[in-house]
């Protein structure tokens, strides 16, 4: 069943130009350093000796801002699909469960940013062969730096997704979108506890895992929250 | 007698207001149920929960004679239903439109040829539903509740908003398919005349009460047509009238005639001429839905 619920989704998705944005978000972030590094490499490189690791450095600055600001959008995308004409309602009154149709939904957006997330990954390495600092690749960095925002950014996932699908007003999701990307973007101010902190990988004790950990902790638990809120709401 | 959605004392209360208060439907197999009510009377509110789309605050709701609230899912396989405005994903195409439906109850591909050619939209079945019309988004949205050959159909005010050929087209529509597929028709509305001609049996709720449910022969009996005279000395007139054999009631200083043969209408305002009374109008008077309401819930306060 989930299988065909997934399929129905990516259906409904066709034409929307959110596969567009999904590419869009780590080309952005390339593009930027791009910029960057073309306008001004020598002065970078003569910033730290380890080439890559600030190079990677200059990138994770922006991949938080790109991974908030597109889970603001494209939580109110899938959630405007069935809004826009109250398609809730022949949805829910469909043989399925309401867990498995917020399941997919989940799913199909974690779906996205992890690959986002991978060609993020391609993109690092390419531009950064590219750059040609004739320095060891540090793979694991390299990884780290791609995948480990997203899955800090569960927990920012599993709250937008849950007020994009109980809230009639999509200016409410669209609200709490932009403060997390106002968050997200003063990262380095805000208090460990906020959950736009994590995907930065930033905390206290220096430790990127600390937040990959917590996302998944943390992201779980508002899932299952929103998951049982909308099954216990009345579709109007 | 087999039911096909019965329910109990079926109640829901949206903060203080009881937008549904007690309902009892009772539908039987094969059944065409008119379900008739004023704008905000709870109509919808009811048949959301016969869909599970709302929880009761108090009742029971048995389709096929299954529990809902256990059942759901094996009961919403044969429902195919239709609820207010037809829902549909605008940037889609008919087809793409059936598809994401079709996917999720697991009928084959065929299936979409077919219904919409039962429902006539084959020739725009690649067109983004967008560009539809208000009558053939209603039709989409019928085409997607026969998707899965339901054994009971609910439809929500599926002629709302539709010209009269829609109107005339969908009404024939839903009255070919009892026979042609022993499905089992909830459509809800709040015109008695739409109702009147698809329906077999009527439910009528008001203030979120059902005050009648029985065969639409007996709702005629409430709809029936008066011939109404307004004249001088109405309390004489009418005694005359009765003095003399006839039919006649007095309601709000007009004397009501139920016989409305030419015949009869001619003899009573000769019989009344005759007596010296002024008749200053005799004209034809149809209850209207609104008055049928206030019958029955006059009759209801009072029985």
């Amino acid at each position: 069943m989930m299988m065909r619920l997934l399929k129905v989704d990516m259906l409904k998705m066709k034409r929307k130009g959110m596969w567009f944005l999904t590419i869009l978000g780590p080309v952005g972030v390339i593009a930027l350093q791009m910029v960057n590094y073309g306008v001004r490499k020598e002065y970078l490189l003569q910033q730290n000796s380890d080439y890559w690791g600030y190079y990677l450095k200059n990138i994770s600055a922006f991949t938080p801002l790109a991974i908030v600001l597109g889970i603001a959008i494209l939580t109110s995308f899938i959630a405007s699909i069935e809004n826009e004409t109250n398609a809730w309602k022949q949805l829910v009154a469909l043989p399925i469960s309401k867990m498995s149709v917020y399941l997919s939904k989940f799913t199909v957006l974690s779906i996205m940013f992890f690959l986002s997330s991978c060609l993020l990954m391609v993109f690092t390495l390419g531009f950064g062969l590219f750059l040609d600092f004739n320095q060891e690749i540090p793979f694991l960095e390299v990884f780290q730096y791609s995948f480990f925002p997203f899955f800090a950014a569960l927990p920012v996932l599993a709250l937008q997704l849950w007020v994009a699908t109980v809230s009639k007003n999509q200016g409410i999701s669209i609200t709490v979108g932009v403060v997390g990307v106002i968050f997200a973007y003063s990262a380095f101010t805000l208090p460990d506890w906020m959950i736009w902190k994590w995907p930065s990988l930033m905390n206290e004790w220096d430790d990127p895992t600390i937040n990959v950990w917590l996302g998944l902790g943390v992201g779980s638990m508002l899932y299952i929250i929103g998951m049982f809120d909308f099954k216990r709401r009345d579709v109007r | 007698m087999e039911y096909i959605i019965q329910t109990k004392n079926l109640s829901k209360k949206f903060g203080k207001e009881l937008a549904v208060n007690g309902v009892d439907i009772r539908i039987a197999k094969g059944e065409i149920y008119g379900f008739l009510g004023p704008n905000g009377a709870g109509k919808s509110t009811t048949i959301r929960m016969l869909l599970g789309l709302m929880k009761p605050t108090s009742g029971k709701v048995a389709i096929f004679g299954k529990d809902l609230k256990s059942e759901r899912i094996n009961i919403l396989k044969k429902v195919g239903s239709l609820v207010e405005n037809p829902s549909y994903y605008p940037h889609l195409t008919a087809k793409e439109n059936l598809e994401a439906i079709r996917k999720i109850v697991g009928v084959p591909k065929t299936r979409i040829d077919e219904v919409l050619k039962t429902v006539r939209l084959q020739d725009a079945a690649n067109k983004k539903v967008k560009g539809f019309s208000l009558g053939m988004k209603q039709r989409l949205g019928i085409a997607t509740a026969l998707l899965n050959k339901p054994e009971l159909l609910i439809l929500d005010e599926p002629t709302n908003g539709l010209d009269p050929s829609g109107i005339i087209e969908i009404r024939e529509l839903i009255k070919s398919l009892p026979e042609k597929y022993g499905m089992t028709i909830l459509i809800s509305s709040h015109l008695l005349s739409e109702i009147d001609q698809i329906a077999t049996t009527v439910g009528i709720i008001t203030k979120g009460k059902m005050i009648f449910q029985d065969s639409i022969e007996e709702m005629r009996m409430f709809a029936r047509q008066y011939i109404k005279l307004k004249v001088s000395q109405h309390e004489h007139a009418w005694r005359t009238l009765l003095a003399s054999g006839m039919k006649a009631e007095l309601e709000d200083g007009h004397i009501l005639l139920s016989d409305q043969t030419d015949q009869h209408v001619a003899e009573a305002v000769q019989l009344l001429v005759q007596q010296g009374i002024s008749i200053y109008r005799v004209e034809e008077d149809k209850k209207s839905l609104e008055d049928i309401f206030l019958q029955m819930t006059k009759e209801e306060l009072a029985g």
